[in-house]
């Protein structure tokens, strides 16, 4: 694995994404502690859709991809899959950073207050940490089919407008992939965002387990 | 071992053929692929890694055909070095190889035992610990070269391995893939002929999609034998009117004027000191180029 964490976590996306954390957490306002995770579920999203987008695209453009379809398909998926988790658990790493971050700006106390601020900081870091399983996996896998980096970084990000609009909230409602940045938040016990949550990750274990099949005929 | 190509044609879609109805039959040992750029030497060889599917025509691996329920079974005998390949920046040579050899599905110890030896032989093992963006063109080559020897294929495919190496190393490369290639085969594509001369005792050469010729490299020497003269004339003047009626393959300033390696049925005229001289495998492979050129 630590081969791949350093295959898939070069300097320059280290220092991008953790540009990124800062500079949100700079210009996105918040008032409520609740806000915080709202702040960063759609654009944490947007940086999963750019950061994962070469995971398998990488062997193409560095000219690897010849040698590395003789591999067993089985060794070739386990590879890149290897290389998605090692992305994301970096991103959810860093989100958590990113959402303590948010505090140099002082927010107020949860509005809900049935949650405590470590309840609402893991509910808040594990639904992030689904969209960037969503949106990375997507993004990967729209590279991967068109074999062109562009083309899945802009299918995702076309998608992630709609979703994270109100159009796409008032279409979808729990079932948005951004239901969490959605919800009411001085109904901190309601749950409900919990489809679209479980809805994307569904969404994402089946994409997952595409690759072999896409590697195979779009590698 | 050996691979046998038939009828191969592949067309793409632009409408461009790059091979055209190819027969080859590729043994054990070293064999060598030789043609000028945009021969189809290239596509040849992604065709045999399995990348690229024939329009028509068949090859067998060891009697293995390249169909898509074989390509498992054909990609795990195979080991290649494409002519550009950039391995893993961040990963030191040690662990770049590792990775790679963990992908072929070597074990772990056994890959590491086989990354030692194949350092020492390439001459890296000091290098191991640096990363691969540190290295030079011709490390990077060397590297790459071992990545394709790590799961001991039996069918080993080589582009222009020794491309920015030096003499020494160019040597030390050309040893290791004969010593590699006993009860093997490698195929090594170069426009390097003098490598070829040094490692392979059959070849075969491309052009636009066809063999022009394919047999042994002695064969090959043997036709080109007494029509090599190596000619001298006082001024660039008579060189250019020889260079307009002969095949030249060498050209160099003497002092007594300008001399010429000239490849001719019979002794050049319009020039008085020209003396048959011994041919190399690159006059001949001059020669085979041009008598197809002008038999078209």
């Amino acid at each position: 694995m630590r081969k791949e964490i350093k295959i898939a976590l070069p300097t320059y996306k280290v220092l991008y994404s953790a540009a990124f954390f800062v500079i949100l957490s700079l210009v996105r306002t918040v008032v409520y502690a609740d806000e915080i995770g709202i702040a960063m579920e759609a654009p944490a999203s947007a940086l999963a859709a750019v950061f994962c987008a070469d995971t398998y695209l990488m062997e193409i453009h560095s000219r690897r991809r010849e040698v590395f379809r003789l591999y067993d398909e089985k060794r070739q998926a386990r590879a890149v899959r290897r290389r998605l988790a090692a992305q994301i658990l970096y991103l959810t790493a860093l989100s958590a950073l990113g959402y303590a971050m948010f505090y140099w700006q002082k927010p107020y106390d949860p509005v809900n207050a049935g949650l405590s601020e470590t309840a609402l900081f893991g509910i808040s870091i594990a639904a992030i940490a689904g969209s960037i399983f969503f949106w990375g996996v997507l993004s990967m896998t729209v590279c991967n089919l068109f074999r062109n980096q562009w083309a899945g970084i802009g299918a995702a990000l076309v998608l992630w407008t709609v979703l994270s609009s109100r159009a796409g909230d008032r279409m979808l409602g729990n079932w948005n992939a951004f239901s969490f940045t959605f919800r009411t938040i001085e109904e901190g016990m309601d749950f409900g965002w919990l489809y679209g949550k479980s809805l994307t990750i569904l969404a994402a274990a089946v994409l997952l387990a595409m690759v072999p099949y896409i590697l195979k005929k779009r590698g | 071992m050996s691979i046998k190509i038939r009828n191969l044609t592949v067309t793409f879609k632009n409408g461009v053929t790059a091979v055209n109805h190819a027969d080859l039959e590729i043994p054990s040992g070293v064999f060598g692929l030789l043609g000028e750029n945009g021969a189809g030497k290239t596509t040849l060889m992604r065709v045999l890694t399995t990348a690229l599917k024939p329009t028509a025509g068949e090859v067998t691996l060891n009697g293995i055909p390249y169909s898509e329920s074989n390509y498992n079974r054909i990609r795990s005998r195979i080991g290649y070095l494409p002519q550009e390949i950039d391995l893993y920046p961040n990963l030191t040579v040690q662990e770049c190889l590792e990775y790679m050899g963990e992908l072929s599905g070597v074990e772990i110890r056994e890959c590491r035992r086989r990354i030692g030896e194949y350092l020492e032989r390439t001459s890296l093992t000091e290098h191991r610990r640096k990363k691969m963006r540190q290295l030079s063109g011709g490390m990077k080559r060397r590297v790459g070269l071992i990545q394709a020897l790590l799961n001991e294929p039996e069918f080993l495919i080589v582009d222009e391995p020794t491309t920015g190496l030096d003499p020494e190393e160019r040597i030390r490369i050309r040893n290791l893939l004969v010593e590699f290639s006993e009860n093997r085969t490698v195929l090594f594509s170069t426009h390097v002929v003098e490598d070829l001369a040094a490692t392979c005792s059959r070849l075969a050469v491309m052009k636009k999609g066809n063999f022009l010729y394919s047999g042994s490299a002695r064969e090959l020497l043997g036709m080109v034998r007494g029509k090599v003269w190596d000619c001298c004339v006082s001024d660039e003047e008579a060189a250019g009117r020889l260079e307009r009626a002969y095949l030249v393959s060498a050209k160099q300033y003497a002092d007594s004027g300008v001399r010429l390696r000239i490849i001719s049925e019979k002794k050049p005229q319009n020039t008085s000191a020209c003396m048959p001289c011994e041919a190399t495998l690159e006059d001949a492979y001059i020669y085979v180029s041009n008598r197809n050129a002008q038999t078209e």
